[in-house]
């Protein structure tokens, strides 16, 4: 039997890829079976406290963290803001893998739609995700504001991140990245940013400061992330996408501020100011959040869970290949 | 279903790994020249040996200068060879392997591309949905070929399709491919000529400028390389270091035992766990296409 490169990954997560990086300050813990609507990635802080990758993950990395949390020995890239990035799919991979925002402590889980497991199709000539991509914690885009950029409301989701170095990250791993731009899509009528990022440690990030740079170092991957958000929904038939601005990405000061916003938008869910509807703000580290939670409450959650087991391999569809007339 | 099963030694990504075949009865075979060449002659439909399953990047291939020729991971200057990914694609783009029972003769010089062959069996791109597993043998329709010319050698490139993918009775043709998997061509020929850029070496060039041949076309140049295969096997032509151990075909000089073939795998390290890929293999390339 093939091994999907994504179950080496959460192979990797499984055994607590904590110890893999000096840097890295979290941890995960597998719950339920890969590949099923039951598995969970639950996170774990340095302290093996149960958090919530949503609420108690800085979104700033390094010297800007809240004083709540300990500071993190971080590489700053002169003076760059540094952003901490969950990663929910490794690039080349097709589990539709997302922070569950309606669950308490906020696990990853498998997106399930009208009760079947979700995979990204392979849109032509792209193997699934071409970036690792994930979420900036402590964000939120929400569906109550009408974005004047965009004309639409947010997705009800963190924002999301198109990291583009060139280590394919691991599944639950949290990633120091600088922001470099972002696109504008609209996703089913929702706004639905995606936030341009690099790694701070990738080889290249010396040269990699703003969108400019990813045109000038990696040509043809902006067409190429276009692209796939154009088309990435029509295999399982849904219309194409649109974009604001035309499709053209925006730069790094422009992105920056599209996250504060979202940071701000977060804050006002977290105490309580705006109603989150579903969302399950429970969390551990937010000091003043009405949805505080004492560390035995969220051990009491990840341990509801069913115990990890293996999985099952993933069915053969998920590598078609979907072409579409020129 | 073919019939035909593997045995690992070694672990996948070192160099001491080896995938040996065995036929229906669990006896070893060479998979170069104890599979035959036809799975069907009256429908042309040809075996193929996967040996690169599409999307990954483990430079694996039949070892022609080995007794049995068991599947080996490519090494060069001294490292295990993994193809580059070259944006936009991930490792190789089809699953790739070989027909058994074909050699391009380098003592020949092929008169479409005016170079010696490559001294291997003919390469094979399956491009059905599903993804192979490597040693797998499927059966194939053949549907055109591509003359690369990789460092100044002939290196036909056969399009072919499973027979068991779910549109296989659509294609019969590469107008087929064209039309039905469109970009799939132009990706091929860009995939070719750009693969050993990251490694330092130049762009390839092809014949007929780059232009696909159909189907009869295909056909004739495996035959070809098929009498070059019965030449070897039969000792008509001096393969050099070709290894031409055999089970199964009774005419020739090199066929041997199956104790013999069981002492050449016993020789083999036992099978181990896979080592883990290098992180670099996982780098995107990008440069300008010309």
């Amino acid at each position: 039997m093939r091994v999907p490169p994504g179950l080496s990954r959460l192979l990797l997560a499984a055994r607590g890829w904590g110890r893999l990086g000096a840097m890295s300050r979290y941890s995960t813990e597998q719950r339920g079976r890969p590949n099923s609507p039951d598995y969970r990635l639950y996170f774990k802080n340095a302290d093996g406290k149960y958090i919530s990758p949503f609420h108690d993950i800085p979104l700033f990395a390094g010297p800007k963290e809240d004083k709540e949390i300990p500071a993190k020995r971080s590489k700053t890239t002169g003076s760059e803001v540094l952003f901490n990035m969950v990663v929910e799919m490794p690039r080349w991979t097709n589990a539709k893998m997302e922070i569950a925002t309606e669950e308490p402590l906020n696990p990853i889980k498998h997106d399930t739609k009208k009760g079947k497991l979700r995979y990204v199709a392979n849109i032509f000539p792209h193997k699934g995700y071409i970036w690792n991509y994930g979420a900036l914690p402590q964000t939120w885009e929400d569906p109550n504001h009408t974005d004047n950029l965009t004309g639409c409301c947010g997705d009800n989701d963190p924002i999301d991140v198109c990291e583009i170095g060139s280590k394919v990250r691991s599944f639950g791993e949290i990633v120091q990245v600088k922001v470099l731009g972002v696109l504008g899509l609209i996703d089913e009528g929702e706004t639905d940013w995606k936030i341009i990022a690099i790694s701070a440690d990738d080889p290249e990030a010396q040269k990699i400061h703003d969108i400019d740079d990813v045109k000038k170092h990696k040509p043809g991957y902006l067409e190429a992330t276009i692209d796939w958000f154009q088309l990435y929904k029509v295999p399982d038939g849904k219309p194409e996408n649109h974009f604001a601005f035309n499709g053209e990405f925006k730069n790094k000061d422009f992105a920056v501020e599209i996250v504060k916003s979202t940071h701000e938008h977060w804050k006002a869910l977290l105490h309580k100011k705006v109603d989150g509807g579903a969302i399950k703000c429970t969390n551990i580290l937010v000091s003043g959040s009405p949805f505080c939670c004492s560390e035995e409450d969220a051990r009491s959650i990840v341990q509801s869970a069913p115990a990890f087991m293996n999985g099952d391999p993933v069915s053969p569809e998920v590598d078609s290949w979907y072409f579409f007339p020129k | 279903m073919s019939g035909y099963g593997v045995e690992e030694r070694a672990g996948p990504h070192s160099p001491e790994y080896r995938l040996f075949f065995k036929d229906g009865a669990g006896r070893y075979i060479s998979p170069f020249h104890d599979i035959p060449m036809y799975a069907d002659a009256g429908k042309n439909v040809f075996n193929m040996v996967v040996e690169v399953p599409r999307w990954t990047n483990a430079k694996m291939e039949i070892s022609t200068k080995e007794p049995l020729n068991p599947i080996k991971q490519d090494v060069k200057k001294g490292k295990l060879r993994f193809v580059a990914n070259v944006f936009p694609h991930k490792g190789y783009i089809w699953n790739y392997g070989a027909i058994p029972q074909t050699w391009e003769d380098p003592s020949h010089k092929d008169e479409n591309t005016g170079c010696c062959g490559d001294n291997d069996p003919i390469d094979v791109c399956e491009i059905g949905s599903k993804v192979c597993s490597r040693g797998e043998v499927i059966q194939v329709k053949v549907l055109g070929t591509l003359a690369l010319i990789d460092e100044g050698e002939t290196d036909w490139k056969v399009i072919a399709i499973n027979v068991e993918d779910p549109e296989a009775a659509s294609y019969n043709d590469i107008e087929d491919v064209r039309r039905m998997k469109p970009g799939y061509l132009e990706a091929t020929v860009d995939w070719f000529r750009r693969y050993k850029v990251p490694d330092g070496k130049p762009e390839n060039q092809f014949a007929f400028n780059g232009e696909f041949k159909g189907k009869d076309f295909a056909l004739d140049v495996i035959k070809g390389t098929h009498e070059h295969w019965k030449a070897l096997i039969t000792k008509k032509t001096d393969g050099g270091e070709i290894n031409c151990t055999n089970l199964t075909v009774s005419e020739s000089p090199f066929c041997c035992s199956q104790d013999c073939a069981k002492a050449t795998v016993d020789a083999a390290p036992p099978c181990k766990a896979a080592s883990p890929i290098p992180p670099e293999v996982d780098k995107w390339f990008y440069y300008q296409k010309n």
